[in-house]
């Protein structure tokens, strides 16, 4: 009987169909039904594996006692879909044959489902084609620890990543200059690409990391990455950020806070990165040359105007390594407020809106609800601006449509609005 | 009489209420129980199919119903048995089925690997069925009606190297509608039981 035929250049790997469970008592398709004198029918060859592109000779037999058992009337489905009967010939009595060319990558990951019909549409055989492609050598494999106590890996798959077949990743490390391979367990940690060791890493020593993807039809692997771990650490953002008003000065804010303290206990030096931004703007700007101080004045700001500020850190030096590591992601947003300009604007040194926002109407409700809010959460009666200042940024970030709709109220109603009652 | 876990208490220690009323209860909650896996299984099975890939998940699909390790549908005749023996039964198909859908799960576990909704549902599955089989034995128990004991361990099988993906699929289609087809059934046949159901 014709074997079906692999594309070019192709090594099948083919997989054995999974075995029989002790547990499974099962009349096969393709093995008489007891008793039953049905016919039944056989498909070769039995799940292959193939290239896209390639082309597929099957044939499917009936065996059987009755008349019946011929194989005139026989037609093919793959995936529920009926063949052109071109496709099919009969070779002898019991045996018809099928030919695909120029195949697709399968469908779905269990295979695709090529299945032997009887002239009544009942299902005589079947079996699953493979289609894809080999893996592509996986690449751009970047490593971080978290304090120094663990690594956390993730790579790219290959080029053109879909395979159409199952492809299993694997991450494997070893100490450079001697040790076993060693293959990472916890697998998908930071996205579907990834993978995290989680202890019993050595320091002041090389590790070399790769990837080995593999599939039914070959297999690749990554180049190697070789890191000290003490190069790849990063830590949890600074904690603690506060951000207050420098005095009166209009346009300055004052951002301080505390080195991670998981590092506290190692020899390094930390430099940080301040980004902040305007409350309704997307645009951040970077302060980038913060070294390792813990705090630091925004000048040239806008007076009136609320700030949100991030701080992350870089846990360079550790252990007298020449490397910077790795950036924290950043601290939760803060905000803060920059003085109102002493100069009377118009109308007479009334709290007026400038250019662009909202009338005084809702910023005299706005503190309406903020006092309420005061009452609620506030343990001191003085009111003060750093507590207004807080109370902007969980609005902002509880009603982050807020100034939007707003802005479109004043030139229209807006059924549904959200944000706070008016 | 063999009592299996799950057994009701002995009615005789809260000497204040009546007997029958922890029996309905009971059934009831059986009822109620069969009633949600019913649910659970015509959606197990539409996952199922799902991962299969057509033909299995279009209308009118229908490989050869084979029997398998012992167990088969419900016979066309099981509606006319007594209550009784309905429930031995399907005690006895609701026994049968976790070490199936256990199998279901670890061919599934090979053949869709990343489907990992359908393989907790096929975990849950053989869980939960096995609850309800406990449940229906301590009902039987409560009646006064012999279960059945033990099942069968299930033999190895006659291993043949013509099984393949495809009948792996086929196998664990099969065994899920069994599974829907007996939760279902209990359900009805417990429905009958329960007060203010048919005699």
């Amino acid at each position: 009987m014709p074997a079906g035929r692999p594309g070019p250049a192709a090594q099948s790997a083919r997989r054995p169909p999974p075995p029989l469970l002790p547990l499974l008592l099962l009349c096969v398709l393709g093995a008489p039904r007891a008793g039953s004198g049905a016919d039944t029918a056989v498909i070769s060859p039995q799940d292959p594996t193939l290239l896209i592109g390639s082309s597929l000779q099957a044939t499917c037999s009936v065996h059987g006692d009755s008349p019946g058992a011929t194989a005139e009337g026989l037609y093919w489905t793959l995936n529920g879909r009926r063949l052109p009967p071109e496709l099919s010939r009969m070779l002898n009595a019991s045996t018809m044959a099928l030919a695909l060319a120029n195949l697709n990558g399968s469908r779905q990951q269990s295979g695709d489902n090529l299945v032997c019909h009887a002239r009544d549409g009942s299902i005589l055989a079947g079996s699953c084609l493979y289609v894809g492609l080999p893996p592509e050598k996986p690449f751009n494999i970047s490593c971080w620890s978290k304090n120094m106590k663990d690594l956390t890996c993730r790579w790219t798959p290959g080029a053109h990543g879909e395979t159409f077949l199952h492809t299993n990743y694997s991450l494997k490390y070893k100490l450079r200059w001697y040790g076993q391979d060693n293959t990472c367990e916890e697998y998908h940690t930071v996205g579907p690409h990834s993978c995290h060791i989680p202890k019993d890493l050595a320091l002041f020593t090389p590790y070399e990391i790769w990837v080995e993807a593999t599939n039914r039809l070959g297999s690749a692997r990554s180049d190697v990455l070789t890191l000290d771990i003490l190069d790849v650490v990063t830590t949890d953002p600074p904690p603690d950020v506060h951000v207050s008003r420098v005095g009166g000065l209009e346009d300055q804010l004052s951002v301080r806070w505390v080195s991670p303290p998981a590092l506290k206990d190692f020899l390094f030096q930390a430099k940080y990165q301040i980004r902040y931004r305007v409350e309704d703007s997307v645009d951040w700007k970077v302060v980038d040359d913060v070294s390792n101080q813990t705090s630091c004045r925004l000048a040239g700001l806008k007076p009136g105007t609320v700030y949100f500020v991030q701080v992350r850190c870089n846990p360079f030096g550790i252990y007298g390594s020449k490397k910077a590591g790795i950036w924290s992601e950043w601290s939760h947003p803060t905000a803060a407020s920059t003085p109102r300009s002493e100069r009377p604007g118009p109308g007479g040194g009334a709290c007026e809106p400038r250019g662009g926002e909202p009338s005084s109407g809702p910023v005299r409700r706005e503190l309406k609800q903020f006092l309420g809010w005061l009452k609620k959460h506030a343990y001191c009666s003085n009111l003060s601006f750093r507590l207004y200042d807080q109370w902007r940024a969980w609005m902002q970030k509880s009603h982050k449509t807020r100034n939007q709709d707003e802005g479109i109220l004043s030139s229209g109603r807006r059924g549904a609005a959200r944000g706070p009652a008016r | 009489m063999s009592r299996r876990e799950g057994s009701l208490e002995d009615p005789q220690a809260d000497s204040s209420a009546s007997p029958l009323t922890h029996l309905e209860a009971k059934i009831q909650q059986t009822h109620s129980l069969a009633r949600l896996l019913t649910k659970y299984a015509e959606q197990l099975l539409q996952e199922y199919v799902q991962h299969q890939g057509d033909p299995f998940g279009l209308p009118g699909f229908s490989p050869p119903r084979l029997p398998v390790a012992d167990l088969s549908d419900p016979a066309p005749g099981h509606a006319d048995l007594p209550v009784q023996e309905r429930l031995r039964l399907d005690a006895a198909a609701l026994a049968a089925l976790p070490q199936l859908l256990d199998v279901v799960r670890r061919l599934q576990a090979e053949l869709n690997p990343r489907a990992l909704r359908l393989l907790r549902r096929l975990e849950d599955a053989a869980r939960q069925v096995r609850a309800l089989g406990a449940a229906v034995e301590a009902l039987l128990g409560a009646l006064g009606a012999e279960s059945r004991g033990p099942g069968p361990e299930y033999a190895a099988a006659a291993a043949t190297d013509s099984a393949g993906v495809f009948p792996a699929k086929v196998l664990g289609f099969r065994v899920c509608g069994l599974y829907l087809e007996w939760v279902s059934r209990t359900e009805v046949d417990l429905g009958q039981l329960a007060p203010g159901g048919p005699a």
